[in-house]
């Protein structure tokens, strides 16, 4: 029979990679019966912290990969355990101790990300390409705003409208920002969930320097995986700069009466909460009174709205690795939205851009749903 | 050797004392560098006791008490506040910097707080380094 | 002055202090200092051969002032100052060096212990130096007593002391006494009729010769000290004159206007003239001016025209009852904490999920269902859930343990397996059957066939995703047993709520300059030594006020504080606080700023020969006057200027 015995070293390597709130889950469950894995497929979150606890976690298994960081076990763990943050320690030690595998699209992305500063392995050259035709400031000392647009909207041909979307209002509200240029890369935020930190760290260091050696002191940013980590983490690293995510911009200049939303769009719109603006940063109302601001738009919620919002799979480092059908969450997010009677799915957040629209495009749905991202529809509608 | 501040810590019987007790109790470990005198309430602190202390050597004072509105004797810790509100006044003009005298509140039950004040309150007098009088200073230009 | 003689005693606590400070080093430091004529070391210096050997040293030495460094002096302070008195030395030449709490235990750096407790010795030495006999004077103790709260563990309290024909004052908020024992059906682990046992101990309340019951009643203000307390009580307007009414309860039949019942947590009605339930003590009814239509709207009176013998009194107005005790039982229970903030288990939302409490009206036999356990539809369930930890065990709420959820939990398994078919199923996260019988009642519980599943509810939704959840309430979570996740269709879902600090708790502790623990429930003198006394002498607590706990808990410490009561009352006296302040009224400038700062009155000014007097009757000793005075004309005996200042250079050698 096999028999387990605990290993200390075991547990001993998750804490010192940054595990140690696993000592205080007092396993009962109530992370794995929220987790949304269990929609789809089984996922013993619970389990997970007793395997680290007994040093018994197989990090040759795929579970090590599996948590999107949606944080919806952390909000409710009834001991308070930063369950994320066991999930990435694990991650970290087999990612630079290499003692289990990394999936090959992981791999690959970031390897990516390291050598050439993001995801997609562009050239970073090309990273203010989306903005070629458009007519855009290099941000120069004095500058009000860094617009910083995430790399998935400067290279996906498919969220670059993202961007345009945003530069477009600036440029018509004649707002003083600019573009820091090629020498920017990737955040680093999912990259660090994923248990890559010394590129995470190296990231950081790059796009500190960059800022502050332009005297950037706002920085206002498209995606929620860039507010939380500049808001969050870099500041422990010593950057420290004004982060505003474009849903707080937009709702702030429509309070002030700068921005007039003129446009009807006649359609019914659902939102769906990105985990890392709201769970991750407690920012639910400001999407909500942009939408509300469009004349003609009619907002409805999911059945599980704001903090019971569901994730739409992308992050924790789960944009790049592959999730088969049927068990990806956005699927079930666009069945929800057009059971709801939805016409467009608005989100904030590239990664669920991406996402969503992958699920629509392969549900054969593209004719009943659309997914926008707010930028998109106020540019629509300014 | 890093240097070792000398606080002297005024606490009141009734919470403060019982707090630090607390901590002791439940093993919370934490810099040892405060050294206590109980007194029966933080009502009972003179400012004089504080200026002796720095006389004295002290590189710093800590004067806890109950939290307001829980003082044992009703209303000894507001009569602490606002003489000490007076004497952070009078602070620069002694050369005693702002972070080497602190009031603050520990209820019995906050042995965590307790510590955490202590633990605080050593690192900042340990940065400001050893207490030496405005004469002395002169002195040794 | 006679010659100064301190003997120094360093305590090692067995491995306690020994095993970080350097005793040795310690007490051989002693004797460098001046006066001091002795410096030992002993393993355990409160033991009796530790005792005897500073008598011993008093009697061949000569000593007058002992210094002991060992634990706080919170501990043995008494022990010691007894010592020394039996060897004739006045107990207040005495100073301890708290080495253990402060020093040993908070570090494991010998170098800096051995440092700090040579220190603190040192400060203990130069301050005993300047002790000076104190006289311990006694007052007498007021035999009366009040006690505010009249749950189970206030009228314990109150029925021990009366039995022994000493007059109680107990004061209850609500209508009637009983709180939250009288609410219930039955009670774990025995399943004893809650009423059957708990109705004659209220009727002895209300008829008892040495009970003077106020119920309707709040404390608004107290002053004294422990002995002669001094209480104002609000009795508030019943509208119902308590010596005319017999409670034939003729007004409440006839009276037209509904209201939601609080007994019954608005699961039931009541008219706007009711008493809370029909065994109330005391058998009397209140008006609820909120929904009297008189009160309201000026009309109707039909209670009035009813009563026979003249009892209703619409003008009467809140009287003010000054009382004077010589001690305090608080005995004001808990809040049932409410579940809407944990949204997804749906209280308040769905129709069939109650909480504890709740479901404890449903069972019971005079409760809104007549004890029939239905759905809100009328229908019986055919399946429950009943989630434990409920606010509990969770740091979103409460960190603690609420200690009685999981005990009801079995009792309700019991009462619905009892009263109907239905499937119960319980998910837990420990079971926790700690008390006398309890483990015995989860056994027979599992034999009586109830689905334990070992896991944190997660979610209760509405949301079916096959044809057997349609219509029903599904309890998702994972059986941690066995490592799935599940979803349990059911009828109804009680949640097991924790109980909480009174939501006025912060206010009754303030009146009676008691304090709360962390979690707010007030706070006892010791955990574990002295869990019915607090820091204020003569104010003692009892019941669920103090932390969750069951009946048969709160009765026995209910018991104990009575039996505290009873001690000081039979001794009569209690000693005064020996160390207060005296002024010097050579040097008193007559200022009178004093007079205003002293928290007890203490001072005040002798208008004849311009200066201020302290009565040492009132003085508690808390300085905070030593402190002000510009002319420096107030000791503090114990706390002189001379000794803190010597203490001060003692601790900063
Ligand atoms: C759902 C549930 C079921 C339970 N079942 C059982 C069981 O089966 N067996 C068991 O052993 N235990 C059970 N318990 C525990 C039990 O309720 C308590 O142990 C017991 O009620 C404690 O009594 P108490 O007198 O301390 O407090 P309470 O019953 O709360 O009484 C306090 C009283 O003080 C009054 N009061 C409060 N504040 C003031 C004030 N400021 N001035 C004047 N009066 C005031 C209140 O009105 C109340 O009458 C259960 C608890 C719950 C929540
Ligand atoms: S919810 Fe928290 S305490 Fe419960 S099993 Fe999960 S991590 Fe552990
Ligand atoms: S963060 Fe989200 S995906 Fe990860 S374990 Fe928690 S609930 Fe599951
Ligand atoms: S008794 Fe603690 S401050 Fe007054």
């Amino acid at each position: 029979m096999k028999v387990l015995s605990p290993y200390k070293e075991a547990t001993d390597v998750i804490l010192e990679a940054g595990g140690e709130p696993l000592k205080l889950c007092y396993q009962c469950g109530l992370c794995t019966g929220i987790c949304p894995w269990n929609l789809v497929r089984s996922f013993v979150v619970r389990r997970i912290m007793h395997e680290a606890q007994l040093g018994a976690t197989d990090f040759g298994s795929e579970d090590a990969w599996t948590c999107v960081t949606c944080r919806a076990c952390v909000q409710r763990c009834p001991r308070g355990v930063e369950i994320i943050d066991v999930m990435r320690a694990i991650r970290r030690a087999v990612a630079s101790l290499g003692i289990g595998v990394v999936p090959d699209a992981l791999r690959i992305s970031a390897k990516n990300i390291a050598g050439v500063g993001n995801p997609l392995g562009e050239a970073p050259e090309k990273r203010d390409d989306w903005a070629k035709d458009i007519k855009v400031k290099t941000f120069a000392s004095g500058t009000e705003i860094l617009y910083f647009p995430c790399c998935i909207p400067s290279y996906d041909p498919d969220v670059k409208t993202v961007a345009r979307s945003t530069v477009t209002i600036f440029n018509k509200l004649g707002i003083d920002y600019g573009l820091i240029g090629t020498e920017a890369k990737c955040c680093g935020e999912s990259i660090r969930k994923a248990g890559y930190e010394d590129t995470f760290q190296s990231l950081a260091q790059n796009n500190i320097n960059l800022f502050t050696s332009n005297g950037v002191k706002t920085v206002v940013v498209s995606s929620p995986h860039c507010y939380h980590t500049f808001k969050n983490e870099y500041p422990e690293l010593g950057g420290k700069f004004e982060v505003i995510h474009i849903t707080q911009y937009l709702a702030s200049l429509i309070e002030q009466g700068k921005l007039k939303l003129s446009k009807k769009i006649n359609k019914k719109v659902i939102y769906s909460d990105p985990c890392y603006l709201g769970r991750h940063n407690d920012i639910y109302d400001e999407p909500r009174e942009i939408l509300q601001s469009i004349p003609g738009l009619e907002l409805i919620e999911f059945p599980d709205a704001r903090e019971d919002g569901l994730c739409c799979g992308g992050g924790g480092g789960r944009i790049w690795m592959d999730t088969p059908k049927g068990e990806r969450f956005s699927d079930i997010r666009v069945e929800q939205a057009v059971e709801k009677g939805a016409d467009i799915i608005a989100v904030a957040c590239p990664y669920c851009v991406l996402n969503y629209r992958d699920s629509v495009l392969s549900m054969g749905k593209a004719e009943t749903i659309q997914v926008k991202d707010i930028s998109e529809l106020v540019a629509e509608a300014i | 050797m890093s240097f070792e501040p000398k606080i002297v810590g005024f606490l009141c019987n009734w919470c403060s004392y019982r707090g630090a007790d607390l901590a002791g109790t439940a093993r919370m470990k934490c810099a040892p560098n405060v050294r206590i005198i109980r007194v029966m309430c933080s009502g009972r602190v003179e400012p004089a006791f504080i200026f002796q202390a720095f006389q004295l050597g002290a590189d710093g004072v800590l004067v806890l008490g109950c939290h307001p509105g829980d003082c044992h004797y009703a209303e000894g810790n507001y009569k602490t506040l606002r003489r000490m509100a007076l004497l952070e006044k009078m602070l620069p003009q002694l050369g005693i910097e702002a972070d080497r005298v602190r009031l603050d509140w520990v209820s019995a039950s906050e042995g965590d707080r307790f510590v955490s004040i202590v633990d605080d309150m050593t690192e900042k007098v340990r940065a400001l380094g050893t207490f030496t009088q405005n004469s002395e200073k002169e002195k040794h230009g | 002055m006679e010659e100064v003689k301190i003997g120094v005693y360093v305590c090692h606590c067995g491995l306690n202090i020994a095993d970080i400070v350097d005793v040795e080093e310690v007490s051989k430091y002693a004797t460098t200092l001046p006066a001091v004529v002795v410096s030992r070391n002993y393993k355990f210096m409160c033991s009796d051969p530790g005792q005897n050997m500073i008598k011993e040293d008093i009697k061949e030495l000569g000593l007058n002032r002992v210094v002991v460094a060992s634990c706080s002096p919170l501990m043995h302070e008494p022990t010691f100052r007894g010592a020394i008195q039996e060897a004739g030395v006045n107990p207040y030449l005495f100073e301890m060096a708290n080495i253990r709490e402060h020093c040993s235990w908070i570090t494991e750096d010998h170098k800096e212990a051995t440092e700090k407790a040579k220190a603190l010795v040192s400060a203990a030495i130069r301050r005993v130096y300047y002790h000076q006999p104190l006289e311990i004077k006694e007052v007498p103790v007021n035999p009366n007593t009040l006690i505010i709260g009249g749950g189970i563990a206030g009228i314990q309290a109150a029925l021990e002391i009366a039995d022994s024909e000493h007059k109680v004052y107990l004061v209850e908020r609500d209508p009637s006494i009983g709180g939250h024992m009288i609410q219930f059906d039955k009670t774990f682990p025995t399943l004893d009729c809650s009423a059957c046992i708990l109705t004659p101990k209220m009727t002895s309340v209300g008829m008892h010769p040495y009970i003077e019951l106020m119920t309707y009643s709040e404390v608004e203000e107290i002053s004294g000290f422990v002995g002669s307390f001094k209480a104002r009580i609000r009795k508030k307007a019943r509208y119902v004159d308590e010596d005319k009414c017999n409670g034939c309860g003729v007004c409440v039949t006839k009276c037209p206007w509904k209201a939601d019942s609080e007994f019954d947590l608005g699961l039931g009605e009541r008219k706007a003239i009711y008493t809370p339930f029909a065994q109330a003590v005391p058998n009397i009814p209140v008006i609820d001016t909120e929904h009297c239509a008189y009160f309201l709207k000026g009309k109707c009176r039909a209670c009035e025209k009813f009563c026979e013998l003249g009892a209703i009194d619409f003008e009467q107005v809140d009287q003010i009852v000054e009382v004077e005790v010589g001690n305090i039982i608080v005995t004001t229970g808990y809040d049932s904490f409410d579940p809407t903030p944990i949204t997804q288990y749906g209280y308040g939302k769905f129709d069939n999920v109650y909480t504890g409490l709740e479901f404890e009206r449903i069972c019971n036999a005079v409760g809104p269902t007549s004890g029939k356990i239905v759905l809100k539809d009328g229908s019986e369930p055919k399946s429950v859930a009943i989630l434990h930890c409920v606010g509990s065990r969770d740091e979103n709420y409460h960190e603690y343990c609420s200690r009685v959820c999981c005990m009801y939990a079995l009792k309700y398994s019991h009462l619905i397996k009892e009263r109907t078919d239905a499937e119960v199923y319980q998910m837990y996260i420990d079971m926790r059957c700690f008390g006398k019988g309890y483990e015995e009642f989860y056994k027979r519980l599992s034999e009586e066939g109830v689905n334990f599943i070992r896991g944190k509810a997660a979610e209760v939704t509405d949301r079916a995703i096959n044809e057997d959840e349609e219509g029903k309430l599904i309890v998702c979570g994972e059986d941690t047993l066995l490592c799935k996740t599940i979803r349990v269709p059911v009828d109804m879902v009680i949640l097991a709520t924790a109980l909480e600090p009174r939501s006025d708790a912060a206010e009754v502790a303030k009146l009676l300059t008691i304090t709360q623990s962390a979690d707010g429930f007030f706070l006892e003198r010791h955990p574990k030594l002295d869990p019915v006394a607090t820091m204020t002498e003569g104010v003692f607590i009892a019941g669920c006020c103090q932390g969750p706990k069951d009946i048969p808990d709160a009765v026995a410490q209910a018991s104990a504080a009575a039996t505290r009561v009873l001690a000081l009352i039979s001794k009569g006296r209690v000693e005064l606080e020996a160390a207060t302040a005296v002024i010097d009224e050579e040097k008193c400038s007559g200022c009178r700023i004093c007079n205003l700062l002293c928290p007890y009155s203490a001072i005040s000014f002798i208008v004849d020969e311009k200066v201020s007097r302290i009565n040492e009757v009132l003085c508690k000793g808390c300085g905070t006057c030593v402190a002000a005075c510009p002319s420096v004309a107030i000791t503090h005996k114990q706390f002189t200027t001379e000794e803190i200042t010597a203490e001060i250079e003692g601790v900063l050698v």
